[in-house]
């Protein structure tokens, strides 16, 4: 999702609050101007209101029925909420504390680790950037560090911190911080994006995710048929249970493959 | 050896809540006739809209004092009771005053936001799910995180008692669960967001204080000003002293009273 996007959405609940505080303070200075007017346009808004939710239910089932990624979406949705909720605020609380008591590049790595699995991503890159600057040769801080810059869109630099933890512990995070850094490559059109991806495809095998960031490369390199191959294999039945984040990138993959008149 | 404080030390203000109401009781004379027990509610705090838009705003935190009868006014003591003591004692008395304030306050403006505007209403249970959403909102800032108190007994039996007491609201035509919804939420908000915030970094806490205090600020605001509501426009024509005004004030009026005027509602007690 665009940052533009996502920022919104993040702020929509506050936004709803503000909407809702300041709704009776527009109907008093209709009022002062005009009664009627005022009576006409909260009895507008009740009827919209009561018509809303059948148009937003048809349009919820419509969504579903038209794109079929809608179910996917929603199951990522609600395990994103769900990791939000269940953030272990007590753990948090205790390496927070154990950091005013004595800092380390671990401690710093840790409450970032936390800070960014609860998607917090601002608030983790400070303790992650202060992480590898206490101990630079520390991969895991790199690669903590580089997927909290990729969720803010901050590709260039996500790039360089995955391309650090490639170089300390090549292979690091199961091949995590090499796909990354194709991805941020990709993002930044960079040409060296496709080679990585395909090295990532060869060293590490791959799932939803990455065979369709692969997709994405090939296609855009020129190569339809290879980006065809890539989105086939994204798009395979998976013979486990596929994570919430994986079942999003198989359901995108489904659809641009039906896009491009193929089946998985 | 320690010893325990006596109630009066340990949670004085339920006591004084509950001291009030059964007071109200017998001022009221709950068991006296039934013509005289109505009017003495009327002048003693009972609630309608239409009244608080009328400028009696102090019937809002008063008639969660009041009580209709005697079944009534034991249950709501009984759940005061269960429930208070242990909550003072968590969060103080003078959090505790502001958290019960607050929740009947808000529950009858969500009376005041939504009943008929001549519907009386009066009754504790609206602060008294006030009370049940701070234990709710307490619980969730007090575990490893905001669902770890559902591993536990209690909290699971007070998540059964809040959705017990709403669906029986909601069966029984006299009990306002309007009020026990807008209690609920506030008792809730103001335990999350000022009485026991969360421990670790949240920045975006103050922006959220500001945005729920200025819809709470609204809320108040429109249950003693609800400039589009037949009852407010008719009062509002009677007292406007410029004709031009009022004419204006008198065509808004029929545009909001459309089918014309309802029969009159039946009290509801909470």
């Amino acid at each position: 999702m665009p940052p533009f996007f996502a920022s919104a959405a993040r702020q929509l609940p506050l936004a709803l609050v503000w909407a809702a505080a300041l709704w009776p303070v527009l109907l008093w200075l209709v009022h002062a101007r005009d009664p009627v007017a005022a009576v006409r346009l909260a009895q507008g808004a009740a009827a919209a209101w009561a018509a809303a939710w059948p148009w937003a239910l048809g349009g919820a089932l419509a969504t579903a029925a038209l794109f079929p990624p809608a179910p996917a979406f929603v199951r990522r949705a609600l395990h994103r909420a769900r990791q939000a909720l269940l953030l272990d605020q007590q753990a948090l609380l205790l390496r927070l504390d154990d950091l005013r008591q004595f800092e380390t590049a671990a401690r710093q790595l840790e409450v970032g680790r936390m800070l960014r699995q609860a998607r917090k991503h601002e608030q983790a890159i400070p303790h992650l950037g202060r992480a590898v600057e206490l101990d630079e040769t520390m991969a895991g801080g790199w690669h903590q560090l580089g997927l909290a810059l990729f969720a803010l869109h901050q590709w260039p630099a996500a790039a360089r911190c995955c391309e650090r933890a490639e170089a300390l512990d090549p292979g690091h995070a199961f091949g995590d911080a090499l796909l990354v850094l194709g991805r941020c490559l990709f993002m930044a059109k960079d040409g060296r994006a496709l080679a990585t991806l395909e090295e990532h495809a060869r060293r590490h095998g791959g799932s939803p995710r990455s065979w369709l960031w692969l997709a994405e490369a090939r296609a855009r390199a020129g190569d339809p048929p290879g980006a065809v191959a890539a989105l086939r294999q994204a798009a395979q039945k998976p013979t486990v249970a596929l994570s919430p984040e994986d079942g999003w990138f198989r359901a995108l993959a489904r659809v641009r493959l039906w896009g491009k008149g193929g089946r998985a | 050896m320690s010893r325990q404080p006596s109630p009066v030390d340990a949670y004085p203000a339920t006591i004084v809540v509950a001291i009030a109401c059964v007071t109200l009781a017998v001022v009221t004379r709950m068991f006296g006739p039934p013509e005289e027990f109505e009017e003495l509610l009327l002048q003693h705090g009972l609630l309608s809209p239409a009244l608080v838009a009328d400028g009696d705003w102090w019937r809002l935190l008063a008639a969660a004092f009041l009580h209709g009868g005697a079944v009534h006014l034991v249950f709501n003591l009984m759940m005061l009771w269960s429930l208070g003591p242990a909550l003072e004692q968590s969060l103080g008395s003078v959090r505790f005053t502001a958290l019960y304030v607050a929740s009947a306050v808000f529950g009858n403006v969500a009376v005041c936001l939504l009943y008929d505007p001549r519907q009386p209403v009066l009754g504790a249970s609206g602060a008294i799910f006030g009370l049940m959403g701070a234990a709710v909102a307490l619980n969730m800032r007090s575990g490893r995180h905001a669902l770890a108190f559902l591993d536990f007994e209690g909290p699971r039996r007070l998540l059964g008692t809040i959705v017990a007491n709403l669906v029986i609201g909601f069966l029984l035509p006299f009990v306002s669960n309007t009020a026990h919804v807008g209690g609920l939420l506030a008792g809730f908000a103001v335990t999350w967001l000022w009485l026991r915030p969360g421990r670790g970094p949240s920045p975006g806490l103050r922006r959220w204080r500001l945005a729920v205090g200025a819809l709470a600020l609204a809320l108040l605001g429109w249950s003693g000003y609800p400039v589009t509501r037949a009852d407010w426009l008719a009062d509002a024509v009677a007292r406007a002293a410029d004709p031009g005004r009022a004419l204006q004030l008198t065509e808004a009026f029929a545009a909001a009273v459309g089918d014309g005027p309802r029969d009159r509602p039946r009290p509801r007690g909470r």
